[in-house]
């Protein structure tokens, strides 16, 4: 929260009423802690205002108040992120898109739909699936998060290795500036005039403005799809197994790795049908034509053979490929049964250095005393340590944040990065240097301020400047409905 | 250029890759003679060369084999040509990591030639690939046929290092498939043409070559049966690779369908496993029969290579002696109706006009020739072509004309309100305006 007075702040509250309606502002604090976290519960930080606006004219006429005002402001999905990025670290305004749901338009002809920001991820899917289309960025999420806050984060899912992030799937944006002005970056048409601001905007992490009509592109839904399960005995040798997939020139759909750790906790929780003794198990996806689907099948089960798996399992039919995907996305629900709290880390690395940085892994965790669940995009070398551990034990918490940033050092060092889908939000900000010089961040900062001089618009994120009014509190801890397996996150 | 400058730039990149003089001919932009044209050997020297024009405040124009050049409105002030094609090492290749690093001067061809020795290419095909240049094809956004499925440069870039207007190296993206760390700066040099720093090196994401590849050719009476073909294979299960359209004009200047009446044909590029791709070319027969095609034939090995290359280089090769040429983005569905209006305000103004679209995205390359000695048809004939567009919701670039016709049609439509944050990023990345300067949307 800022330091208003209370004079101020009733003023404030009433022009915010005057814009959306009084129904559709919270001041109350007791309210407005439902909106202090994101999926990462580590940091807190308080609105002085949420509001729900319903249309761009709204979000506009907001924007210009906090403005006029000096007025932080932060536009926030479904709250589902994994960084911090979404929490009003200044306190100020936060413009929540959850009533703006729409789907405005469909056109099966170009291929394409308008959505707003607030639309769930998956409901799209849903609208278009009996047509025979569907949207491709698949978070884990996806039954919760909202499109808009797949393009602040540009996010992906398991099924990026092949179909692209969120970027790739964006033609154009109707966007409120940082200034209140509506401007439309890109559109329905390809190859757009000037320089790609939709593509700079997407994985602004809101910084840039406030994304209110969404241009997505949207895809057939493949004829044939094809899922296989392989279980090994080594980690290595799994890790072998990914780049062997690769060398045999195929891209699958998904390439997804399971560790032991967090197998035991799914067979556990859900009973999915994984090897509970396998060191490592690897998931498997084909999709495309029926024509050829067989013999791509049979090259992926030659190669994971190969590398050594010791059980190679084709899903038999729709409801055994359902049961083997539970048990992927349900993972992180189940280690809410083998430990009190746990954090994932985000970080990606060249595949081919996938045995060497597991194994860092695995002795950065051992060192700091805790243990660690692995379960993660293996296929772009996107990986997801998820550091198990009780946060009732004193000092254990900033053993799993040291351990973190270890790993995240190691993805530095092989060449990679430090976040492929989460984002860098408040959780990475000093590790931004880990890859990136300062005249990289000065760049970064420069194209900031063409899109945000002022810097209101979502303040206190990505760069390590400002002090923020931000608490620390215990991390994420599993939801009840995720234990059940009825919420997924990745 | 005072000679003391000169001596300067020498003493960066040595005396033998510094031309002046008669030697600038290749160099003369719209009419324009640069002051010097410089060819760097290392990213360091790009740096120091850059750091001093900063300094002089000289206008720097990169330069990568030139085939894009012509694309821009006539440069405000041209100072120094910086030439990148010594920059020209492949530096990093993983074939496990579908990956590659790359100096930004290599050629295309060459890049692909060693992608191709380990099995994999990278997934762009714009014209011109024995000359056109890794940086070049980036900056100018350039694309071919296969973007159908595979994209253009913001779907395959995933890393770039730049010299910014100052002369600071910078890095954007990096080196791995996926990553979400900071801005995603890669895009905002992608079709920048130089505006904004000059590339020098590049990241990108591979794919492995495929087992077999070939182009359906389907003619068809009229244009307008393309666009109901295009219209059938969007809603099928087939996978094509590149959904190309030629309208009569252009398959009677590239000699693509001799002997047949056609008003227009569909190109299908197919590519993947050998199963995959006979599949695909038996739908394809199978599901454009009922359209009423005219002639069908399937293109193999270097006839299915000689076509994609028409179709690619269109503009050069469809009349002896084009006056201008013009890309056009519309909707797909509205590729085939834009055709044919633009090809009849053509005829009114007494012009010749072809066309090519990669359909299926809406990217129409419309080519002009006539009109003797006047520039005058030709304006109107653009005008018209540009308003036509512009009510079916699309935009232009003027990518081929004379000056004279420069000087009466503009080359970039104007960018509207978001113009205000472009014009607002130059002048962040390059306040003094120096790189490539007047060339760009909006005067950028």
């Amino acid at each position: 929260m800022t330091t208003l007075t209370e004079s101020r702040r009733q003023s404030l509250g009433r022009a915010l009423e005057g814009i959306v309606g009084k129904a559709a502002v919270l001041t109350d604090p007791q309210e407005l802690m439902v909106y202090e976290s994101d999926g990462l519960t580590l940091f807190r930080a308080l609105a002085d205002f949420v509001v729900f606006p319903t249309s761009t004219q709204q979000v506009s006429a907001l924007v210009r108040l906090a403005d006029a005002e000096g007025l932080p402001f932060v536009a926030r999905g479904a709250g589902t992120g994994l960084s911090g990025g979404c929490l009003p670290t200044e306190g100020g305004l936060v413009i929540a898109l959850s009533r703006m749901t729409r789907i405005l338009e469909v056109d099966y002809d170009n291929q394409l739909a308008v959505v707003e920001p607030g639309l769930v991820n998956l409901h799209l899917s849903w609208a278009v699936g009996p047509r025979g289309y569907y949207y491709a960025p698949d978070p884990a999420s996806q039954q919760a998060c909202t499109i808009g806050g797949n393009i602040a984060n540009n996010s992906g899912g398991p099924h990026t290795l092949k179909y692209g992030v969120t970027t790739n799937h964006v033609l154009g944006l109707e966007v409120v500036l940082p200034d209140g002005e509506v401007v439309w970056l890109g559109g329905k048409t390809r190859d757009p005039l000037g320089y790609d601001l939709t593509g700079v905007f997407v994985g602004s992490e809101g910084t840039f403005g406030i994304a209110t009509k969404i241009v997505v592109r949207l895809l057939k839904k493949p004829q044939a799809v094809k899922t296989v399960l392989a279980a090994f005995d080594e980690i290595d040798r799994a890790s072998e197994a990914v780049s062997a997939i690769i060398a045999r020139g195929l891209v699958p759909a998904a390439l997804e790795m399971i560790d032991q750790v967090t197998i035991q906790a799914v067979e556990d929780a859900f009973g999915c049908g994984y090897p509970r003794d396998a060191a490592a198990a690897l998931l498997i996806e084909l999709d495309g034509l029926a024509a050829g689907m067989e013999a791509q099948a049979e090259r992926v089960v030659a190669a994971c053979r190969e590398a050594g798996a010791r059980e190679v399992r084709t899903a038999k039919d729709e409801a055994e490929r359902q049961l083997l995907w539970k048990g992927r996305k349900s993972a992180f629900g189940a280690y809410g049964r083998v430990s009190p709290a746990y954090m994932v880390m985000d970080g990606v690395i060249p595949r081919t250095k996938l045995p060497y940085v597991l194994r860092r892994v695995n002795e950065i965790v051992a060192a700091a005393n805790l243990r660690v669940g692995n379960v993660f995009h293996a296929g772009d070398g996107n990986l997801h340590p998820n550091i198990l551990y009780d946060p009732r034990r004193p000092g254990e918490e900033a053993r799993v944040v040291q351990a973190g940033a270890e790993i995240l050092k190691v993805c530095a060092e092989v060449g990679g990065s430090i976040s492929g889908e989460h984002g860098i939000g408040l959780e990475k900000m000093d590790y931004m240097p880990f890859i990136f010089s300062p005249a990289d961040l000065a760049t970064m900062h420069r194209v900031k301020e063409a899109f945000n001089p002022r810097g209101l618009c979502n303040p206190g994120k990505i760069f390590p400047t400002k002090k923020s009014c931000v608490e620390t509190g215990p991390a994420y801890r599993a939801h009840p409905i995720e234990e059940k397996g009825l919420a997924q996150r990745f | 250029m005072h000679s003391a400058l000169l001596d300067k730039i020498r003493g960066i990149v040595g005396a033998e890759s510094v031309l002046t003089g008669v030697e600038l001919s290749p160099y003369v932009l719209e009419g324009r003679t640069p002051a010097a044209a410089v060819f760097p050997g290392s990213v360091e020297e790009v740096s120091a060369l850059l750091a001093l024009a900063s300094d002089e405040g000289i206008a720097v124009t990169p330069w990568g084999g030139g085939t894009k050049i012509a694309i821009g409105a006539p440069p405000e002030r041209l100072g120094l040509v910086l030439g990148l094609r010594r920059l020209n090492r492949l530096l990093e290749h993983e074939p496990g990591d579908l990956t590659a690093t790359s100096q930004a001067g290599i050629t295309l061809d060459a890049l692909q030639g060693r992608l191709a020795a380990r099995g994999q290419w990278l997934s762009l095909d714009p014209a011109f690939g024995e000359q056109a240049t890794l940086g070049g094809i980036l900056a100018a956004n350039a694309s071919g046929p296969r973007r159908h499925l595979y994209g253009t440069a913001r779907d395959l870039l995933i890393g770039v290092t730049v010299v910014a207007a100052d002369g600071s190296v910078v890095k954007g993206g990096g080196k791995v498939v996926k990553n979400v760390a900071g801005y995603d700066l890669p895009k905002l040099y992608i079709g920048s043409f130089g505006t904004l720093g000059i590339i020098v090196e590049a990241t990108v994401k591979l794919r492995p070559r495929p087992d077999d590849d070939r182009l359906v050719l389907t003619c068809f009476e009229r244009l307008k049966d393309c666009g109901q073909a295009v219209r059938l294979v969007l809603a099928s299960d087939l996978i094509p690779s590149a959904v190309d359209l030629l309208d009569g004009e252009a398959l009677r200047g590239v000699g693509l369908a001799p002997g047949v009446e056609t008003g227009g044909a569909l190109l299908l590029g197919f590519d993947g496993m050998r199963e995959q791709v006979e599949w695909q070319c038996e739908e394809a027969r199978r599901l454009l029969a009922g359209a009423g095609p005219v002639a069908q034939r399937v293109l193999e090995a270097e006839a299915r290579d000689a076509a994609w290359r028409s179709v690619r280089e269109l503009g050069g090769r469809v009349f002896p002696e084009a006056a201008a040429q013009l890309r056009l983005a519309v909707l797909p569905s509205q590729v085939a109706e834009v055709i044919e209006q633009a090809g009849a305000a053509a005829q009114r103004c007494g012009l010749r006009a072809a066309f090519g679209a990669h359909a299926a995205v809406g990217i129409v390359t419309a080519v002009l020739a006539g009109g003797g000695e006047s520039a005058q048809p030709v304006i109107a004939a653009l005008r018209e072509w540009r308003e036509l567009v512009r009510a079916a919701g699309g935009h232009a670039v003027l990518e081929r004309a004379p000056l004279a016709v420069k000087e009466q049609v503009a080359v970039w439509d104007p960018p509207g309100p978001a113009g205000r944050i472009m014009e607002r990023i130059k002048i962040q990345l390059d306040p003094k305006g120096i790189l490539n300067p007047g060339r760009f949307v909006g005067g950028i």
